[in-house]
């Protein structure tokens, strides 16, 4: 059997966790059908692409210690077909990206990049911003990617993990482009099932009995949610540090409650940002296009839908950030209660812990021993002739 | 040479091999297109490394040019060093590798720039990668362990970690582990801006930190001082009663409780120092398990070339926060009637001015860059033994 990896890049927001999930859950059926996908947790790509990159990531990165190393040796000791995939590997410098290649060993490397258009991206991007402690404003983070400098860490983020093109040529330029595989994402209202059956078929999974439940997804949220998290975020950025911001901000408020509001409106692009959006997205899809990748889907995908009725996420009144804001104080005391919760089983415990060890130092004897060790320990001498009686027991002590 | 001209593709090439030979003209004076294949690592279709890499690679040449030492047997050294730095990559979450202005490009990707003017901090990403793994290479030193003194004298030591950490360590050496049974808890407080600089200082030589700025504003914020500063709840946290416990103002008097005659005289690193190690540590986090890096980064506090650069200093605008928390503490304390060696009035904050440092009371990033491109330079540091940072 041939040995071949199936490298997929990114891009992030384009249905990467779901696909992860899957491939995470169903290894076993996977190494049947002689496809590996190494990882002895979840986020175990993640931590591979940390390490490659030399990227701090609020404290992640030391659980990231020679996961890339590890990540390749299995891809070279294995005989079919490897996948490898996370997202934030779309912004590997070209230094990164040879160093990711060499160590895959002789395997046929194909180059999997899964892009949706840059209308639907550009908020999400922003969303995800705020679901990492941002408070920048919708209006200043369009901005700051527009700025062609891209001299801000938002700015140069953006386009190292978006730019198409960019991410082909440093990922792509040393593969014949018929193993640059450029997976579109359909446009809005197509068959809920399509990226899927895209991926499947990318990634050879056709006909496999996979588990495709979703068990694991980057829910988003609607306008109103996101204005009243980058709200909270300008109050807590600051005095929550990220291993508690984790679990608190992102997963209690933002993926368990706030994603739930189903019927707020989703965010989209102002017309003049459509507009640049859709010039640009132009410009990529005719260079795409020259570059004679294999495209799975359509490059038409690339250009986003028509622009649609413009909510404001900048301007959201009191009135429309009210509910989610009492979603958000209610999902937060049922954590704190919970929590609460937890600590009164750990006193309990702590507690009867405490009473076993009285219980067993009530007796006289016990006491007249204790201030016997209380006066000794007074005393350089006494505290020599007791660390020498501790010895002679074989105790510390 | 203007910015805007293209130039072949030879002449990037032409520049790699210059500054991996020890050159240090700059880019943008660069005019001599022709290329040596065997003298540059990046010709034949390799990846060229950023605007970052390569001006760092030039300070350090114009570094090694200025300390004078003879090239010939230092040759294959420089070379060996002029590869790594153009092969570590810029830490963190800034810019990608920096495409160099006027060399031919796909049109895409980030903004080309004159690697003249890269900031100091795009150039330190890169410079703590390789101190990073100039560290990590090095490995810890080990640790000195008398064999223990059975009559020595019980101690927790908590409080002021700078002079907690270096008294911990002497101890050790001599025979006298902290801990024990019904050890007596020594709290070594200060002028709590101190304290809070030194608890800073000591993270950055640790696990590692946020900047100082933000790491001050996180407290004040929360108003809640971080757990070794706050001298109350850490005689609590070791179960501290009256009679055993010392709160130590009086330094001088500190070796007594300690049952000793004296303690070495403590080093506050620089907030140079402070900084650097807080970018190395970042990266030494990536490179070891989480457990080794205290040693590590311990190692390297004691072995980092001092500067001159005073240690980090609390900003003005936080003077009326740590006034009212140093109350606060006192009050406390003063509550709790533990025996006090010295003056509780000694932790009322000393404010002293911001000479040589940033407006935040911390190092600009050119005195740190300085600082670590003397230490790439000057492999001292790596050299030998341990040096004694006794006074």
């Amino acid at each position: 059997m041939s040995r071949r990896v199936l490298l997929h890049v990114g891009c992030p927001k384009t249905g990467t966790s779901y696909l992860q999930d899957v491939l995470f859950r169903n290894q076993e059926v996977l190494r049947e059908h002689d496809i590996l996908y190494p990882a002895d947790r979840f986020d175990a790509h993640f931590l591979a692409a940390l390490d490659l990159m030399t990227l701090p990531w609020g404290g992640i990165e030391t659980e990231a210690v020679g996961a890339w190393d590890r990540l390749a040796a299995a891809v070279r000791e294995w005989h079919g077909t490897s996948i490898v995939s996370h997202e934030i590997f779309a912004r590997a410098t070209p230094t990164q990206v040879e160093r990711a290649l060499a160590s895959l060993g002789d395997a046929e490397v194909h180059l999997v990049l899964s892009a949706r258009d840059l209308v639907r991206q550009v908020p999400a991007e922003w969303q995800e911003n705020v679901k990492h402690r941002s408070h920048i404003t919708y209006a200043e983070f369009l901005r700051t990617i527009r700025d062609p400098a891209r001299d801000s860490r938002i700015g140069s983020w953006f386009w190292a993990v978006q730019e198409l093109p960019d991410i082909l040529e440093r990922w792509g330029s040393s593969l014949p482009p018929e193993h640059v595989h450029l997976v579109t994402l359909p446009p809005p209202g197509a068959d809920r099932g399509e990226l899927w059956r895209r991926f499947s078929r990318t990634f050879g999974l056709d006909g496999l009995p996979l588990d495709l439940t979703a068990e694991r997804e980057n829910p988003s949220l609607g306008v109103p949610e996101t204005s009243l998290l980058r709200t909270i975020n300008e109050r807590v950025t600051s005095i929550i540090a990220p291993p508690d911001y984790r679990p608190l901000v992102r997963e209690t408020l933002a993926h368990q409650t706030l994603s739930r509001s189903v019927a707020s409106a989703r965010l989209g692009l102002a017309p003049a940002d459509h507009a640049w959006a859709r010039e640009l997205s132009q410009r990529w899809i005719e260079v795409l296009d020259e570059r004679g990748y294999d495209v799975v889907g359509s490059l038409d995908d690339l250009l986003g839908p028509d622009a649609g009725t413009f909510a404001d996420p900048d301007t959201a009144t009191a009135e429309e950030l009210l509910p989610p804001a009492l979603d958000a104080i209610s999902a937060l005391l049922v954590e704190g209660a919970r929590l609460r919760a937890v600590e009164e089983r750990l006193h309990r415990e702590l507690r009867e812990a405490h009473e076993e060890l009285e219980r067993t130092r009530a007796t006289t004897a016990y006491r007249a021993r204790r201030k016997v060790v209380t006066t000794l320990e007074g005393s350089p001498a006494g505290r020599g002739s007791l660390d020498a009686y501790r010895r002679l027991r074989g105790r510390k002590g | 040479m203007t910015a805007s001209a293209t130039r072949p593709a030879g002449s990037v090439h032409g520049w790699v091999a210059h500054l991996r030979a020890g050159g240090t003209t700059p880019w943008l004076a660069w005019t001599d297109p022709s290329t040596d294949p065997g003298s540059d690592p990046t010709s034949g279709g390799r990846a060229l490394p950023g605007a970052q890499q390569l001006e760092l690679l030039r300070r350090i040449n114009l570094a090694l040019e200025s300390s004078a030492r003879p090239r010939g047997d230092h040759d294959h050294l420089r070379t060996r060093l002029a590869d790594r730095v153009l092969a570590a990559p810029a830490a963190g979450r800034g810019k990608a590798d920096l495409p160099l202005v006027g060399a031919a490009s796909g049109g895409f990707g980030a903004q080309p720039v004159d690697p003249a003017t890269v900031s100091a901090h795009e150039l330190l990403r890169v410079a703590s990668t390789l101190l990073a793994d100039d560290l990590v290479a090095l490995g810890p030193d080990p640790v000195r362990r008398g064999v223990p003194r059975p009559w020595r004298r019980r101690f927790r030591l908590v409080g002021d970690p700078v002079v907690a950490t270096a008294a911990r360590e002497h101890l050790l050496g001599r025979g006298r582990p902290e801990g024990g049974p019904r050890p007596f808890v020594v709290a070594v407080g200060g002028p709590l801006d101190e304290l809070l600089a030194h608890t800073w200082t000591q993270r950055c030589f640790e696990h590692g930190s946020r900047p100082w700025a933000d790491w001050l504003r996180f407290w004040r914020e929360r108003d809640q001082l971080p757990a070794r500063a706050d001298l109350d709840d850490s005689i609590h946290r070791w179960g501290g009663r009256r009679p055993y416990v010392r709160v130590v103002t009086d330094l001088a008097q500190l070796p007594e409780h300690l049952g000793v005659r004296r303690l070495p005289e403590v080093r506050v690193s620089g907030a140079d120092q402070a900084e650097l190690a807080r970018r190395i540590s970042a990266v030494v986090g990536i490179r070891v398990p989480v457990g080794e890096r205290p040693a590590l980064m311990r190692t390297l506090q004691k072995r980092m070339p001092d500067s001159g650069v005073a240690p980090v200093v609390v900003p003005p605008t936080e003077h009326d926060w740590v006034a009212s928390s140093a109350a606060r503490t006192t009050r406390a304390l003063t509550r709790a009637g533990y025996p006090v060696v010295g003056d509780l009035a000694d932790l009322a904050p000393r404010a002293p001015g911001l000479t040589g440092l940033s407006r935040h009371g911390g190092a600009d990033d050119r005195q740190v860059l300085d600082l670590a491109i003397r230490m790439i330079v000057d492999t001292g540091w790596r050299a030998g033994r341990e040096r004694s940072v006794e006074r």
